[in-house]
């Protein structure tokens, strides 16, 4: 669902990220870890081409469809529909006026999906009841959720996350990645996680990828990055993860 | 949700909009200040043997109704205009943020009688007020501006006392009370500082409508009187010789306009650099990773349309 | 040796309450206070503090009540460590750390016991990293020599390497502390007893160890269950549905809720220095 080859981000001068390989199969998790700086932020903004006034160079291809050189009409179609972005913080992003229900009904008709709205809401274990509130009503795991939600009923095949459990409790973060993992089981979602924490990437992810200061240092299967650590950054990060 | 959109696809154009209405400003404070030096004709010297001459090379804006030269008279009324607008803003600052700072930090029943008095004040229509003022006043400039600081101070009052609220919530104010830092020193060296922002840009849109007002007064009778060079008294004068010779009230017209104006859109450009959700005020993270809300904003206006 | 004491104390905003009846010692060795968003733990810090005055109940600091107590003695004895972005953006960060001291002969002293070169102190808060301005705050409060610093999530915003770095500088810090934070890990390091909060009551104190390890309350036991561990189990769904109106707060996301939990369970000894309010604590210790 995502190849990226010979990846690199600069701005002006300065390279941001860089990463000579990354594949995410159907119904694989892969995770990029890193701290703050280390570039896996915006590895995962150039995917969906969002990396504004910056150079970017390499392969990049998602759902087929080559970001680098497609066209904003193109791309447009990708986001959301195909491949779905969840932001560390997604109530910023849902419109304060609008009715849950109401956004998720006209984002299905601009992509042309039909959808059962109240379905797509149980898949990710929240109540019906919800469509009927607005965005300041609902917690911070329950938008988390919706925005994932929204992302399967639009028929997404790929999930973009970007630290999505970073500002929730970790009970609530439990859930969130209870959903996302059985969404991966039942509809074969291919999942790129961009996290901090260690311990939890090491949980859910299939591969990882670490990054510090815009590299690559250490990548591939979980197992074996946490047994066996190449790369001395990695093995400092793992004795710092408690 | 579609701010951010639209300010890509119209890159920098409030900045040009604000750069080109602060060179506006400099330009008429410029004049105004060096008036004597600049002004080809004595301010006040009726010649009425040139009375209302239409624009020429000798008088560029013509002369007024006694043969005064109309350039000479407009460069000198800015000087009177500016200086009540600078002299009306500092003094409702001065005592709005004064006010609006105690009532904001300390909270409680002395923000309760700020803020009662302030409304108090804000309940009257705020020309109707200059007038009374102005009316029971001699007619002069300083009743100008004292007339107008009257009505003008509350709205800042208002506005210091919000901002300095939320900044009153801030953890840094929180550790300076812990360290036992009396309150007039938390105030003036956190509370303060970090909610000038606000104020100054509110001040620079305010800046305009003080010299609009204060043209107003003066037009009525009520502020400048003759032979004061004022913006707004020299429309009033003019008014009457605006079919025949229009030159006399169309120049002080415009300066009045164009000053209210340029300051307007100053302050707007001032408010987009100086809020750090818009473009301007970003600087180096700009540069740096795209901020996450941004990347939603997009993608939410995508979806959502 | 018990510095502050909290009796029966009712806090909150308004008409409103967010912390009841709560009753806890702050004692030597390190005090946890373990709450997830909502269960009013930075209230309870603001109150400890003595930045908020309680709506019921006496907190006592050396025997006196903190409403009568000597005020200039408390800010010396008393400082708060928030999260790094508790510093004026506008002052340099020198001047922040001198602001509790006569002048500013121990500033670059101060930054070094914290780890910092002194030549920062001209430096303006964003102009420093993450780690370097969690320094500077602890800096500031060290700067009176007080006897307890009250540490609000003083990590939670740091990168895991940073964040092992000023833990190692607290926990060698020569104070005691009061933690407060949803993070059991730094806990553990830091804090030889612990308070679990849900909705602004205690439902569980202990010794921290024991706590984390055989956890009395199903709270206790959801919190530290939910917590990812390398190459562990991914974390388990509970539910995150409000907490009950009356009864026990806990009953609408327990797995163990029976009919009985309608009554409010009393806190209540489990064992050597351990209390808990829930009426199953017994089948929670013996539960899987």
């Amino acid at each position: 669902m995502i190849e990226v080859r010979d990846l690199e981000v600069r701005y002006g001068a300065r390279t941001v990220a860089r990463v000579p390989e990354l594949d995410v199969a159907a119904g694989e998790c892969v995770a990029i870890v890193g701290e703050s700086g280390s570039g896996k932020s915006t590895t995962l903004m150039s995917l969906l081409g969002l990396t504004e006034n910056a150079d970017v160079s390499g392969s990049i291809k998602v759902c087929g469809l080559d970001v680098r050189t497609a066209s904003p009409r193109e791309l447009r179609a990708i986001r959301g529909a195909r491949a779905a972005l969840v932001m560390q913080s997604p109530q910023a992003a849902l419109s304060p006026t609008t009715r849950l229900g109401t956004l998720m009904r006209r984002a299905l008709k601009l992509h042309g999906v039909t959808a059962d709205p109240v379905a797509a809401v149980k898949a990710v274990m929240l109540d019906p009841a919800i469509l009927r509130r607005y965005p300041h009503e609902i917690s911070g795991g329950q938008a988390q959720r919706f925005a994932i939600a929204l992302a399967i009923a639009l028929g997404a095949g790929v999930v973009l996350a970007d630290e999505p459990t970073s500002a929730l409790d970790v009970t609530v973060q439990a859930e969130v990645i209870t959903v996302l993992r059985r969404l991966q089981r039942e509809r074969d979602l291919a999942i790129l996680l961009v996290s901090h924490d260690l311990a939890l990437v090491s949980t859910i992810a299939d591969r990882v990828l670490v990054m510090k200061d815009g590299e690559v240092v250490e990548s591939g299967p979980a197992a074996r990055v946490l047994a066996d650590p190449s790369h001395p950054y990695t093995r400092d990060l793992l004795e710092a993860t408690p | 949700m579609k701010a951010p959109e639209l300010r890509r696809t119209l890159p920098r154009m409030p900045d040009r909009f604000a750069a080109a209405g602060a060179v506006l400003i400099v330009l008429v404070v410029l004049a105004s200040l060096f008036a004597p030096w600049l002004a080809p004709y004595p301010v006040d010297d009726p010649k009425p043997l040139e009375a209302l001459l239409p624009p020429s090379a000798e008088h560029w804006f013509g002369t007024d109704q006694v043969g005064r030269d109309v350039f000479t008279r407009v460069l000198y009324g800015g000087r009177t205009s500016l200086g009540i607008a600078v002299a009306v803003l500092a003094a409702s600052a001065l005592v709005g943020v004064t006010l609006g700072m105690i009532a904001g930090y300390a909270g409680g029943w002395l923000r309760d009688v700020i803020m009662r008095v302030t409304d108090v004040f804000l309940a009257f229509p705020a020309l109707l007020l200059s007038l009374a003022l102005a009316v029971v006043l001699q007619p002069s400039v300083t009743t100008v501006i004292v007339a107008i600081a009257v009505t003008w101070w509350p709205w800042y009052a208002r506005l210091a006392a919000s901002v300095a609220a939320s900044v009153a919530n801030r953890p840094y104010v929180d550790a300076a009370r812990c360290l036992g830092v009396p309150a007039p020193l938390i105030v003036l060296r956190h509370v303060l500082p970090n909610s000038l922002t606000p104020v100054l840009v509110q001040v620079s849109l305010d800046a305009g409508g003080v010299i609009l007002t204060a043209a107003a007064l003066s037009y009525l009778g009520l502020g400048a009187h003759e032979p004061t060079a004022e913006w707004g008294l020299m429309v009033e004068q003019g008014q009457t010789l605006f079919t025949t010779n229009w030159w006399v009230v169309t120049f002080p017209g415009l300066a009045i306009v164009l000053t209210a104006f340029a300051f307007n859109v100053m302050g707007e450009g001032l408010r987009n650099a100086l809020d750090p959700r818009s473009e301007g005020a970003r600087g180096e993270r700009a540069r740096n990773e795209p901020t996450s809300r941004e990347a939603v904003a997009t993608i939410n206006t995508r979806v959502v349309r | 040796m018990t510095i502050l004491r909290a009796q029966d104390l009712t806090l909150g905003y308004g008409r409103q309450s967010v912390v009841h009846d709560v009753s806890l010692d702050v004692t030597g060795g390190g005090v946890g206070l373990i709450g997830e968003s909502g269960s009013g733990k930075t209230t309870l810090a603001r109150a400890f503090l003595g930045l908020l005055k309680p709506q019921k109940g006496t907190i006592w600091y050396g025997g006196q009540d903190l409403k009568k107590a000597d005020m200039r003695a408390f800010r010396r004895d008393v400082q708060p460590v928030f999260q790094a972005e508790s510093l004026n953006p506008r002052r340099r960060v020198g001047a922040s750390i001198a602001e509790g001291l006569p002048d500013r002969a121990r500033v670059g002293e101060l930054m070094e016991q914290v780890g910092l070169d002194p030549a920062l102190a001209v430096r303006r808060p964003h102009e420093l990293s993450g780690g370097q301005r969690q320094r500077v705050v602890i800096a500031r409060a060290l700067a009176v020599g007080p006897k307890l610093l009250i540490l609000d999530e003083p990590t939670s915003a740091l990168d895991v390497t940073v964040q092992a770095k000023v833990l190692d500088l607290l926990a060698g810090l020569d104070t005691e502390r009061l933690l407060i934070t949803h993070n059991l890990a730094v806990v553990g390091r830091l804090c030889r007893t612990s308070h679990v909060l849900f909705a602004g009551r205690v439902v569980e104190s202990g010794p921290t160890a024991e706590l984390l390890a055989a956890p009395a309350h199903p709270y206790t036991k959801a919190l530290r269950d939910a917590v990812p561990t390398l190459g562990g189990q991914p974390p388990q769904a509970g539910t995150s549905a409000p907490p009950a109106e009356t009864g026990c707060p806990f009953r609408s996301r327990c797995p163990l809720a029976v009919p009985e939990c309608e009554r409010a369970p009393e806190l209540r000894e489990v064992g050597e220095g351990r209390t808990v309010a829930c009426h199953r604590a017994e089948d929670v210790l013996t539960g899987p």
